[in-house]
């Protein structure tokens, strides 16, 4: 509902997690625990931790952690699926200039409103152009609006996030506060006074956004710093002289990476729904720019004509993106750690 | 066992103990049986009951072959450490394993088989005729309603009325349990407790129905030492009040040793050896069994400069368990081509006292000396 | 209890305070009230306007001009139709109303049914099919549903089921002039209140969801399950209780954020709420009602927020007593 990044609340399971376990499992009982133990860990004696006792034969694989981080995420189907899907879309995108049937905003009056066919896969507009040319490169825009301002939003609110979370005192009061109020107000109106004061061009809009979505990244990750700061290995570090600098890169970042990375990717599916929300109310991306958003906008008038199939693929593409990012999500959370309930 | 009585904590209530006092508390039947009890067989019998969990890494043998009996006021000890199949198997009795477990073997209540019970049937003896004890009592106690509302619910479960958290049984209860006010309590939380004190209100929940058996699933290894002693207390004097049998599971020799009239030890989900406490504590027979009572630290074996003896290795995955006896890789005294390849069967080493290893009455005596 | 509520209470209000102060000042920043005078080449004119807006001033001054009348309930007239701006958000803010309750309402229904459901029966074809749709729901992007619902739900359904009309309208709340509750009034609901109710059930349910397998395998649950308790008490009294706190902190969250949330969805099926009000004033340059209409949206935010604090206080008997 939100733009996605404000943590998913306790208990929030990942679709995998628990389609992995084994059928049927009654609610409520120790022995699930347990068996979650015995999958897991050293509770018996597996063979990968400890020196436990191995029938002979049978020989202990050491795995680091990188090794088990990529086990976990490989068994997840989906988010290997979507890892592809992903891929695949950028590859088409961002190399439409080689890949699209047609150039570019290729007006060809006599092939107007064709409905799709072997020669227009997905059909043309009023103008001629080919849709699914079309789309690609609105593809780039959507995509690369997408993928900057999770990174960006990443980089600021994790920086901002650890210092608010480990320093806490008037730069943590400083973060929360003004998150806060940037929570309050609707994000649709934020951006939308915000891009009307500031300028609408691709560059300011994902700028905008990085602006607004870093916030949410960076109370995450408050609260993981806030979280990990009280553990004993952060004590001991401090205890060894380690210096601030040195306990949040080495001690306290590996630590919240996951949460961290997650919901990078989250940011990623708010920023391609934000993007085109935007550019639908005509805030966003303007012409001769297109993204899918705005390709959308343009098609809202098709509705119940016979060019309604105008409507159905850039959508489809931003609905394709997101579950695909999602899944992603949902795998990288499961890989960093199977039983998290972040 | 006797009854110990903190000055002015609880109130004397109702001094009849013995069957026919006990059935005038009993809600459902009045002779203390339910129809299809036979009354002449063992409270519980537990008879060659495995369980095995399937898991994405193989079969999880978590417990094998257990067999015990258990009888009215008495006390069994389940010894083992984590892992060791000892909470499975309790649960299994009451049947709160999840659906995957695959359960075999026998578990006879008063003759009936709890396993194959129907799920409803069970139900009527869960709280009421079987009655568990977890160990951490502030997670197993519902942290949104109140106390007494909890104990109160164990009894109207089983009963046609239903009683509030101010009823005088939930009151009596508590004062049983020996916590202080009991009337102001009742109708706190969970979170507003101390450890022991919550601890003390799982008893009492577990013991609103007068039940024939107590599982106690290491109720005292999240408290501290001295409030330890006054939980295990407390099951003394219930015991006493209610006949029941009283079924104790813990990795603490201290707490076995005070408490228990007889100890079962598990090892890697098999039984290695049973007998009374003074059988199992003074003539250990089995090798594990041996190893863990010498690597007790104790006053008056101290021997300076002396480290403290610990049994070398590590317990056995549940899914490639050694062949033979599973205790054979750790076990100073094994012998090759027997340990290693046949599993060992419980033998009598004397009476009523049974170890499962092949060399169990040498052991006993000493001539395989384990720990030297 | 009481003194939390307090505290709470007052740092909304401060919150609320700064909002309106970042509203206005943000709204004065994108919209030039003197737009309209910047082909006038009087300088007289421009000088006097700006005198009489009280542009001159500081934006300290100004601010605190707008909010003193604010909260005596003059929110000024709008720029374009010269109505009072807080009539203006009454009306719409009747029509959004219209959308929101039965959303809530049903959204809520379904998704804690749904939610237990899928726990109850985890790995069953009943939750690995609900799954997959909050999956579908959440990643749906809101705009496009509701194109696609007017497109095959409203339009080509007609053809395909032989009907003589539309099944179901997508143009404001009723045909015509029309003001009653009627089967026409439904027919123009079903739409938006359905594209509404997607994405507050995928995601409510999916949370419920997850909640509830939290809560299921809490050892309180064993421990009722060991007194005899019967399954059907387990789950609905013991066990969504407790889930049912997360889950109340999240639908009062969300609701508050409904209120000037629908923006989209409005604009599609063309209902003249609080949505159609923003977009059409920010087109129109309308920096009254942008403002004044920003700080109506916060307040909601803000009010449900405390809500959820509150509730949250009330059902967890653990944060009340800190």
């Amino acid at each position: 509902m939100t733009l996605g990044a404000e943590p998913p609340a306790p208990g929030t399971r990942s679709l995998r997690e628990d389609r992995e376990r084994m059928a049927d499992i009654e609610p409520g009982d120790m022995a699930y625990q347990l068996e979650e133990g015995l999958g897991r860990e050293n509770l018996a004696g597996m063979p990968e931790d400890g020196e436990a006792q191995l029938a002979p034969g049978v020989e202990p694989q050491a795995r680091s952690q990188w090794q088990l981080f990529r086990r976990r995420f490989v068994r997840h189907r989906m988010a290997m699926v979507s890892l592809v899907v992903l891929i695949i879309l950028i590859v088409l995108c961002f190399g439409a200039t080689w890949i699209a049937p047609f150039p570019k905003n290729n007006q060809d009056l006599l092939s107007g409103s064709l409905s799709p066919s072997r020669h227009h896969l997905f059909g043309t507009d009023r103008i001629g152009r080919d849709e699914l040319t079309e789309v690609l490169y609105a593809g780039q825009v959507s995509l690369a609006i997408g993928l900057a301002v999770a990174f960006i939003a990443t980089v600021v609110g994790a920086v901002l996030g650890s210092l608010a979370g480990f320093y806490r005192g008037w730069t943590d009061q400083l973060v929360m506060r003004v998150t806060d109020l940037f929570l309050v107000i609707p994000q649709l109106v934020v951006l939308a006074i915000a891009i009307r004061a500031i300028g609408q061009t691709t560059s300011t809009i994902a700028l905008i956004l990085a602006a607004l979505f870093w916030m949410y990244i960076a109370r995450v990750v408050r609260g993981q710093v806030l979280s990990i700061r009280e553990k004993e290995f952060v004590e001991a570090a401090r205890a060894c002289g380690a210096s601030p600098f040195r306990i949040i890169t080495r001690h306290i970042m590996p630590n919240i990476i996951g949460p961290i990375m997650v919901n990078a990717t989250l940011a990623v599916a708010g920023a391609i729904i934000a993007e085109s929300t935007l550019s639908f109310l005509g805030l966003g991306v303007q012409p001769p720019a297109t993204s899918w958003g705005n390709m959308l906008s343009d098609a809202e008038g098709v509705v119940g004509t016979p060019q309604a199939y105008l409507l159905y693929f850039p959508g489809l593409l931003i609905f394709i993106t997101v579950m695909a990012v999602n899944f992603l999500g949902d795998g990288l959370r499961d890989a960093f750690d199977p039983q998290s309930h972040d | 066992m006797s009854d110990t009585q903190p000055a002015g904590a609880y109130v004397e209530v109702d001094p009849t103990t013995g069957p026919a006092g006990k059935a005038e508390r009993r809600p459902k039947s009045a002779v203390g049986f339910d129809a299809g009890d036979d009354p002449n067989a063992p409270l519980l019998e537990v008879k060659d009951l495995s369980v095995e969990f399937k898991t994405e890494d193989g079969q999880v043998k978590a417990v094998q072959n257990l067999t015990y009996t258990l009888h009215a006021r008495e006390t069994l000890g389940i010894v083992g450490e984590s892992g060791s199949g000892k909470t499975v198997s309790s649960m299994a009795v009451l049947g709160l394993l999840p659906k995957k477990a695959v359960v075999t073997g026998e578990v006879l209540f008063r003759g009936r088989n709890l396993l194959t019970m129907s799920e409803r049937e069970r139900q009527t003896i869960r709280g009421r005729r079987i009655a568990m004890v977890f160990q951490d009592a502030l997670a197993a106690l519902n942290p949104v309603f109140k106390v007494g509302d909890q104990i109160a619910e164990a009894i109207n479960v089983h009963a046609d009325e239903t009683i509030g958290t101010d009823d005088e049984r939930v009151i009596e209860l508590l004062n049983l349990v020996g916590i202080p006010n009991p009337k102001d309590r009742a109708s706190q939380y969970p979170h507003e407790f101390s450890g022991g004190m919550r601890q003390r209100a799982m008893i009492a929940m577990s013991i609103a129905n007068d039940p024939d058996v107590i599982i106690a699933d290491e109720p005292t290894t999240a408290l501290d030492v001295t409030i330890q002693a006054q939980v295990l207390e407390v099951f003394e004097r219930i015991q006493d009040r209610t006949n029941s049998a009283i079924l104790l599971i813990t990795h603490d020799l201290g707490v076995v040793a005070g408490v228990t009239d007889r100890i079962l030890v598990m090892y890697a989900g098999r039984q290695v050896e049973m007998g009374s406490v003074d059988d199992v504590f003074y003539e250990p027979s089995h090798p594990y069994a041996q190893g863990l009572l010498a690597s007790l630290p104790r006053l008056d074996r101290r021997r300076d400069g002396e480290r403290l003896y610990r049994i070398k290795g590590q317990p056995p995955s549940m899914i490639h368990l050694p062949p033979g006896c599973a205790f054979n890789p750790r076990c100073p005294v094994a012998e090759v081509g027997v340990c290693d390849v046949t599993r060992p069967e419980l033998v009598e080493v004397s009476p009523d006292h049974r170890s499962a290893c092949h060399f169990a009455a040498e052991v006993r005596v000493g001539t395989r000396a384990v720990v030297t | 209890m009481a003194s939390f509520i307090i505290r709470r209470l007052l740092y909304s209000l401060i919150v609320l305070l700064v909002a309106s102060f970042v509203a206005f000042a943000g709204v004065r920043a994108a919209f030039d009230p003197l737009a309209k005078f910047a082909t006038v080449k009087d300088q007289e004119v421009k000088h006097r306007e700006t005198v009489r807006l009280g542009l001159d001033k500081p934006i300290y001054i100004q601010y605190k001009n707008f909010i003193v009348k604010f909260v005596q309930g003059d929110w000024g007239t709008s720029d374009s139709t010269r109505e009072s701006v807080a009539s203006m958000i009454q009306r719409s803010m009747g029509k959004t109303l219209q959308l929101i309750i039965p959303g809530i309402i049903i959204s809520l229904v379904a998704a804690i049914g749904l939610g237990v459901y899928s726990a109850v029966k985890q790995y069953s074809v009943g939750d690995y099919v609900f799954t997959t749709a909050s999956f579908v729901g959440i990643a749906m992007p809101p705009f496009w549903f509701g194109l696609l619902a007017i497109e095959f739900l409203a339009i080509r359904s007609k053809d395909l089921l032989g009907l003589k009309q539309n099944p179901f309208y997508f143009v404001g709340l009723h045909s015509g002039n029309g003001n009653s509750i009627d089967a026409d009034y439904a027919r123009h609901l079903v739409l938006p209140v359905l594209t509404l109710t997607v994405q507050l059930i995928a995601g409510w349910s999916r949370f419920q969801r997850a909640a509830m397998l939290d809560v299921l395998s809490a050892d309180y649950v064993r421990t009722a399950k060991a007194k005899g308790v019967p399954r059907r008490r387990v789950i609905m009294h013991h066990a969504f209780r407790n889930a049912l706190i997360p889950l109340v902190t999240v639908v009062a969250l969300d609701a508050g954020a409904l209120f000037g949330g629908l923006i989209i969805t409005e604009q599609i099926f063309s209902i003249a709420g609080m949505g159609r009000l923003f977009v059409g004033s920010l087109t129109n340059g309308d920096a009254p009602v942008l403002a004044a209409w920003t700080i109506v949206a916060a307040s909601f935010v803000i009010i449900f927020n405390l809500f959820a604090d509150v509730a949250y206080g009330v059902l967890d008997p653990r944060v009340r007593l800190s």
